[in-house]
């Protein structure tokens, strides 16, 4: 143990974490500082008057005081969020309980049923236009035959419109939930279920009494988990609506992402994107506490 | 696991479900060898006779190939770069007690859980000011960046399950730290190494926003592309279906690959299943 003294170990340190530090300074930290230094700026790639003056605080002040369509886009990815994680928890947890046991080539099905989470954002997104195509969409024709949509543009219609993004983000994660929800099934010890079903106790007890306690510190994580990651929704909308019909389905990503590189507006864009990062900042702290204190640790 | 049940109860509504998790997949991979006729019809058409020629005008007219390579030259870069500063610094926090390491960790987590657009915009403005837009290394960076907490989670994760005892009778052989990282600790965790390597590939292949604010031109990706067959006078509904199997191939065999790493790689290591 002599050999290797405190310094050498300290040295060995730096050279570990140094490369780490040097790659964030350089596409983080300083990438940032010029961010800051433009959301002070009026700065536009597009409106010839806007050529970089500083302006001070005016693009904080319009963001927060003025602008509707950033609050009411705050609005629409918040409503997004609470319904699509509760249905993704609850399906997902469905699932897991229907495979929560040994048979042939269970890793296999469970590999297949991964498919809509694993396969890219846009795929989705373009597979699901395809499906939902007016008229010749494999899904509308059929749902406009048996009489259940009342037309077949589905994108046309607002409340609609954002159902069916709901479903289709839905269809996308719900097996992200049943693999971790089945993670904590199948780790679970078997004792307690045995004990209670000696109790006399059904299924719908056992799942309420033995199975969600057990499961709860992995449950408030992966909700959290899929809250945060829903809230960036942003692949699937840009693919299928676009935002539209009209601003419908602008959520805030599309709308952070249509003012900096659709309006060039730089200076008012950077000060979008800051202020997001500052609630993620929040957000990131929040989840930080839970996953390291009371982790879900091991499945 | 549950006692035993009737088969029947679950093997039906698992067929159900696996149905729907297939069948949309399903449908786009017959319309990758459908021709013109056959896409556009009323009722949709299950019987056709298959063709290979939408991956022909995707591959040989329409020049995907360099966008296939662009994704894996940006796949590859940033998995480089993630695994080696990741894996570095991962074994930091496994083994020593870093000065704000906290901090720091918490710093790196902050930046995947964040919106991209927040994080793509500063470097956009770097990359702009520098003019290396139409270079891929402002999407590789980017990639790795939001990659790092994955590789730094689960490598420490993998580094704290490497017996001590083997390390501790390395440095009694009077080998350095470097050494041992090298030599007893990296190579015992090479299943896991991989493993990380493959989730990096799949998540920056997968990934769409910064790849489109990030690359221009030729040096676009896969991802970017695929949206670009909408076209104002009609989709090319059987390019996009071609475009859209060729890109997903790849990721469905890996994850076949790293089965039984799912869902520590999807929660990127903070539940190991």
């Amino acid at each position: 143990m002599a050999a290797h003294s405190a310094r050498e170990a300290r040295r060995f340190m730096w050279l570990c974490i140094g490369p780490l530090i040097l790659f964030l300074v350089l596409v983080s930290i300083t990438p940032t500082i010029l961010a800051i230094v433009d959301s002070l700026r009026e700065l536009s790639l597009t409106v010839f008057t806007k050529r970089g003056d500083f302006i001070g605080l005016e693009n904080y002040r319009t963001l927060l005081r003025e602008d509707p369509v950033f609050f009411s886009s705050i609005g629409r990815t918040a409503l997004f969020v609470i319904v699509v994680v509760p249905l993704e928890f609850a399906l997902g947890l469905a699932v897991a309980l229907t495979i929560n046991h040994e048979f042939r080539g269970r890793r296999l099905v469970v590999t297949a049923l991964m498919l809509p989470t694993m396969v890219a954002p846009v795929v989705v997104g373009m597979m699901w236009r395809y499906l939902l195509m007016p008229s010749y969409g494999l899904l509308t024709y059929y749902l406009e035959r048996y009489g259940i949509l009342p037309s077949s543009t589905v994108f046309s219609d607002v409340a609609l419109a954002y159902a069916v993004l709901a479903l289709i983000d839905v269809w996308e994660w719900t097996p992200f939930m049943m693999l971790i929800m089945a993670a904590g099934l199948a780790a679970m010890p078997p004792e307690p279920i045995e004990a209670a079903h000696l109790d006399g106790a059904g299924p719908w007890q056992v799942l309420r009494h033995v199975q969600l306690p057990f499961l709860r510190p992995l449950i408030v994580f992966a909700c959290m988990f899929r809250a945060i990651e829903a809230s960036k929704v942003f692949d699937s909308i840009f693919v299928l609506t676009g935002g539209g019909p009209g601003d419908a389905t602008e959520v805030v990503a599309l709308f952070a992402f249509r003012t900096n590189f659709v309006k060039w507006d730089l200076g008012y864009g950077a000060a979008i994107c800051l202020v997001l990062a500052f609630f993620s900042l929040i957000v990131a702290a929040l989840f930080y506490k839970v996953v390291s204190h009371g982790a879900p640790a091991r499945a | 696991m549950a006692r035993r049940r009737n088969p029947v109860l679950w093997a039906a509504p698992l067929g159900g479900l696996l149905a729907i998790a297939l069948l949309p997949y399903a449908w786009l991979v017959m319309a990758s060898f459908k021709a013109r006729a056959d896409l556009l019809t009323q009722p949709p058409r299950w019987v056709f006779q298959p063709s290979w020629e939408n991956y022909r005008q995707i591959l040989v007219e329409k020049g995907f190939d360099t966008y296939l390579v662009n994704s894996l030259v940006v796949g590859l870069g940033s998995t480089v770069i993630a695994v080696t500063v990741g894996t570095l610094a991962a074994y930091a926090f496994s083994r020593f007690k870093v000065p704000a390491g906290n901090h720091i960790f918490f710093y790196v987590l902050a930046m995947r859980l964040g919106p991209p657009v927040a994080y793509a915009l500063p470097m956009y403005l770097v990359f702009f000011k520098l003019g290396l837009l139409n270079l891929q290394a402002g999407v590789i960076l980017a990639h790795a960046t939001f990659n790092l907490v994955l590789v730094i989670w689960m490598m420490k994760s993998f580094f704290d399950e490497v017996p001590r005892e083997v390390e501790e009778a390395a440095y009694l052989d009077g080998c350095g730290h470097l050494r041992v990282f090298l030599n007893v600790a990296l190579p015992l965790s090479y299943p896991g190494l991989v493993t990380v390597a493959i989730f990096v590939l799949i998540f920056s292949w997968n990934e769409l926003l910064f790849a489109l604010i990030l690359s221009a031109g030729q040096m676009r990706t896969m991802t970017v592309m695929i949206p670009s067959l909408v076209l104002h006078t009609g989709t090319l509904w059987g390019e996009v279906a071609a475009a859209s199997v060729v890109q997903s191939i790849p990721v469905l065999v890996f994850t076949f690959v790293i089965q039984k790493h799912l869902v520590r790689g999807l929660t990127f290591g903070a539940v190991k299943g």
